[in-house]
């Protein structure tokens, strides 16, 4: 009887303080709502792409200074992609930027197409941006990229 | 149970419980260490252990486990900002918030690294940014509303908000938040809320004053209804915006008697009547006789660039859109609108009748305005503008004494001035605490949304009759994006700094102010150039900034370009108006400039004579192999859209400006898109040289002081 009642007590105890511990779960976000910006896909309007802080930014800076030459379009009007030669990469080409490593991009666009045995057309920016800002400018050409870029087999990943 | 058996079960206790000194001792330590160990096991059941258990399996599975379990410090994280009043526990769960490798979508949260941001998440913790209850250590109590604590965590849509609580000044990392506060001035919230940070202009709507010298009582009626003449298919293009998409003025719920109230109120403001012009009569029977003075008139219009500033609407294949600038209103249905005589008076001198207005005066022949005007009365018109107007007649004395009253009690007043009336005090809220009120501070009324402070603000924007079905605050119509930029920006003002701590984290809003004094000055205030121009930090973006302009351009351009402004880059719309300026007006300027708007980076000393033939061969080969140059500048005909066209350098830019352009643009504009090279200085003497010799005869060819390609910078 006795042992009954401590029993009793103790479980009806745990009960209690265990109920107020509350499940813990992986919380599930909405990924737009929870983007700092965002870009609609370049081949499907409708497909709006979560960009983050690091992305967004890159954004900014392609559309100030890269978009003239790595877009058909440009908030200004008619592009300059067809005044250079060979015609650069549009900035969302997954086929041909996926497999560049993103030290590659890195390096090419701080130093430009001379210095990388390529065309001079595209200009050095290394001066021009910081390493940061050019970090920003890839981490967006892979937010974008069309074959998305697959995290995992995301090359020369710091 | 009767009340036998009752007292038989305490006897029960008391004997089990009480019965000798042992067992009371027994029983009172057993409670004792059970009590006790409520903490400990709450603790155990905590949900911040859980997810640490969580996270140690998740590491586990990772490549580099070793290293980031030798990182990991479990129990409870605190990041303590006594100046500013946080305490920030979130990284008890947030674990891999500074591991660089957690950052890839595969790691669940709460455990995947933070994207790299300017600001050190390890030193300032989360909620700065984030909101939510720093000291909580379960999900629900740190994310969400509770009783105790208001304030949510805030979606990341809406982050800037929170940069904007201490950057005031514009913040170019933060778009959504810098397009939310030009809005937030563009509407003129400032009319009738008080908002921190957002000056109120000096005019906000127009001066009604004389407003019934210049529009009849029907447009006045029309307007008022629905201020909106132009739209296409989806009610997109509209009266007057062309980014935003938006008339300035909202629409007012009003009913056909205050319409009619009010436009007799308004149609007989006419303190100072319009004094017609009187044009020369031999212009006007010449020129009057000819069946194309209406086309000749929009000819002039194209020439003098009036689109750089005003749009018009063209449809093409069923798709209407504005085409011009948005600094002056859009012009579609001008002649509809306004009285032929005010008009002319107007172009002549929009001072006369509004003295803010941006507009330049420009210098008139007789030939010029007698088209221009005829061409605006005759071909911008609509004859259908006022056709769903009831007629109205002449204003009776009860109806203009009633939309007198009306003027004020609606807030007509708050954005406009007319003769005798001051706004009411105070006529909406004070916003500069928006962003930090409690939700059991806001009244939802029938509103059916979320009970969130974002979905109180997105409901009373998009349509204030939803929270508050008698309230006064008219309507805009946003679109999705300029509701969350709005909304953005009215999160982030949080009211005064909370402590001094954050008062020192402050970075004020610099509003610079130009206004010289002299002959240059008036000039600089008869033809507005500081409505397209920067000078020292003030005016607008449109066109190029011009606070270096006497180091940039030779004073022989500088008189031909203001003369005939021209531009050869083949891309642009917006270009310098023609302001038929005479001669002296050019001198003053280009005398203004060479004196005063000079940069201390450019060697003015630098004379031309010193770049020789062979160093300029040596430049051609640098700028047209090395490092091709024509990608983005043409010279001539050929080469790219991105900078300006170099066919006249020689003519337009000084030696000085040249070298220390090729040194370092960035130093000389700053943010300009020229890339900034490696050039030696023999490169950049040799491009120098390469550049002064291109010039181009004729009239201020060249191109040059035109904007750049995105017409900013
Ligand atoms: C004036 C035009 C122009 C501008 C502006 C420009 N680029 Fe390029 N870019 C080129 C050209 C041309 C190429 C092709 C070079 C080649 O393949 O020989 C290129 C190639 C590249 C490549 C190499 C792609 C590959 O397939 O190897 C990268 C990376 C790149 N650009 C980055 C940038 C970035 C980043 C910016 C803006 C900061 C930028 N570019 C601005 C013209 C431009």
């Amino acid at each position: 009887m006795r042992a009954g009642a401590l029993l009793f007590s103790a479980a009806l105890g745990f009960a209690v303080l265990a109920g107020c511990a509350r499940k813990s779960a992986l919380v599930k976000f909405d990924p737009l709502q929870n983007a700092y910006d965002t870009e609609p896909d370049w081949n499907d309007a409708q497909r709006i792409i979560p960009l983050n802080y690091e992305e967004a930014q890159g954004k900014q800076i392609f559309y100030e200074q890269c978009v003239w030459c790595h877009a058909d379009q440009t908030p200004a009007g008619p592009s300059n992609r067809s005044n250079v030669t060979p015609a650069p990469p549009l900035w969302n080409d997954g086929a041909t930027l996926n497999s560049l490593s993103d030290a590659f991009l890195e390096k090419f666009t701080a130093q430009g197409g001379t210095a990388m045995g390529k065309s001079a057309m595209m200009p050095a920016y290394g001066q021009t941006l910081t390493p940061e800002e050019i970090r920003a400018v890839v981490a967006y050409a892979r937010a974008i990229a069309v074959p998305a870029l697959r995290a995992t087999s995301r090359p020369g990943q710091k | 149970m009767n009340p036998q058996n009752v007292r038989g079960l305490i006897g029960w206790v008391r004997r089990v419980f009480f019965g000798d000194p042992a067992r009371r001792f027994a029983w009172v330590s057993l409670l004792l260490t059970l009590s006790l160990a409520v903490a400990p096991t709450k603790d155990f059941f905590r949900q911040s252990r859980q997810y640490q258990r969580q996270y140690s399996k998740v590491i586990e599975r990772r490549p580099d486990a070793r290293a980031l379990r030798g990182r990991m410090v479990s129990g409870i994280h605190q990041i303590w900002l006594p100046d500013l009043g946080i305490l920030d526990r979130c990284t008890t769960c947030h674990l891999g918030i500074a591991e660089p490798t957690l950052a890839d979508a595969s790691v669940p949260q709460p455990f995947r690294a933070h994207p790299p941001i300017p600001h050190d998440a390890e030193k300032w913790g989360c909620v700065v940014c984030h909101r939510g209850q720093g000291p909580a250590t379960e999900v629900a109590e740190a994310h969400e509303t509770t009783v105790a604590w208001e304030q949510p965590i805030l979606p990341v849509h809406f982050i800037q908000a929170s940069c904007g609580t201490c950057h005031l000044d514009d913040l170019p990392q933060a778009p959504q938040l810098d397009q939310g506060r030009q809005l937030l001035a563009r509407f003129d919230c400032t009319g009738c809320h008080k908002i921190a940070g957002i000056d109120r202009p000096a005019m906000l709507g127009p001066d009604l004053t004389d407003i019934g010298t210049k529009v009849s009582r029907e447009w006045l009626y029309k307007w008022l209804k629905e201020p909106r003449t132009i739209a296409d298919a989806n009610g997109n293009v509209t009266v007057d915006g062309i980014d935003f998409g938006e008339p300035r003025m909202p629409t007012f719920r009003l009913s056909d008697s205050e319409l009619q109230d009010l436009s007799a109120y308004l149609s007989t403001r006419n303190a100072h009547p319009i004094r017609p012009y009187h044009f020369d009569p031999r212009i006007v029977a010449s020129l009057s006789k000819r069946q194309d003075v209406a086309d000749q008139g929009e000819a002039r219009f194209r020439q003098m660039f009036c689109s750089t500033c005003h749009s018009l609407a063209v449809t093409r294949a069923g798709e209407t859109s504005l085409i011009g600038g948005d600094i002056g209103p859009e012009l579609t249905k001008i002649g509809s609108k306004v009285n032929p005589d005010w008009l002319a008076a107007w172009l002549r001198n929009p001072q006369e009748y509004l003295p803010h207005s941006q507009m330049p005066r420009y210098e008139w022949s007789d030939a010029d305005l007698y088209e221009v005007t005829r061409y605006m009365e005759t071909k911008l018109t609509d004859p259908d503008l006022l056709a769903d107007v009831p007629k109205l007649g002449s204003p009776t004395k009860t109806e203009i004494e009633a939309g007198q009253r009306l003027f004020v009690d609606k807030g007509c007043a708050s954005c406009h001035v007319t003769e005798g009336l001051s706004p009411q005090e105070d006529f909406g809220p004070d916003l500069s605490a928006i962003g930090s009120r409690n939700i059991s501070q806001l009244d939802f009324g029938p509103a059916k949304v979320q009970p969130t402070l974002i979905a109180y603000l997105k409901s009373k924007i998009s349509n204030p009759l939803s929270v508050n079905p008698s309230g006064r605050m008219p309507q805009y119509h946003l679109d999705q994006a300029s509701l969350d930029a709005v909304t953005t920006a009215l999160l982030s003002l949080t009211g005064p700094p909370s402590t001094r701590g954050m008062e020192k984290l402050i970075v004020a809003r610099q509003n610079p102010e130009f206004h010289p004094a002299g002959e240059f000055g008036k000039l600089y205030e008869r033809y507005k150039c500081y409505a397209c121009h920067k000078f020292n930090g003030f005016g607008g973006t449109l066109a190029p900034d011009l606070s270096y302009e006497g180091s940039r351009a030779t004073r022989q351009w500088l008189l031909q370009f203001m003369e005939n402004p021209q531009t050869l880059r083949p891309t642009l719309v917006l270009r310098m108006p023609q302001f038929n300026m005479p001669e002296r007006d050019a001198a003053v300027f280009a005398d203004y400039f060479e004196t005063a708007m000079q940069s201390p980076a450019v060697d003015a000393t630098l004379d031309r004579k010193q770049f020789t033939p062979t160093m300029a061969a040596a430049g051609k080969q640098l700028y047209e192999k090395k490092y091709q140059c024509q990608a983005c500048h043409t010279i001539g005909s050929a080469g790219g859209y991105v900078g300006p066209s170099l066919g006249n350098a020689g003519n337009w830019l000084t030696p000085g400006w040249i070298e220390a352009w090729l040194r370092n643009p960035q130093a000389l504009v700053p943010g300009t898109i020229e890339p900034r090279q490696a050039f030696t200085a023999d490169e950049i003497q040799a491009l120098t040289a390469y550049l002064l010799t291109l010039k181009q005869s004729g009239p201020a060819n060249g191109a040059a002081a035109a904007p750049s390609a995105r017409g900013t910078k």
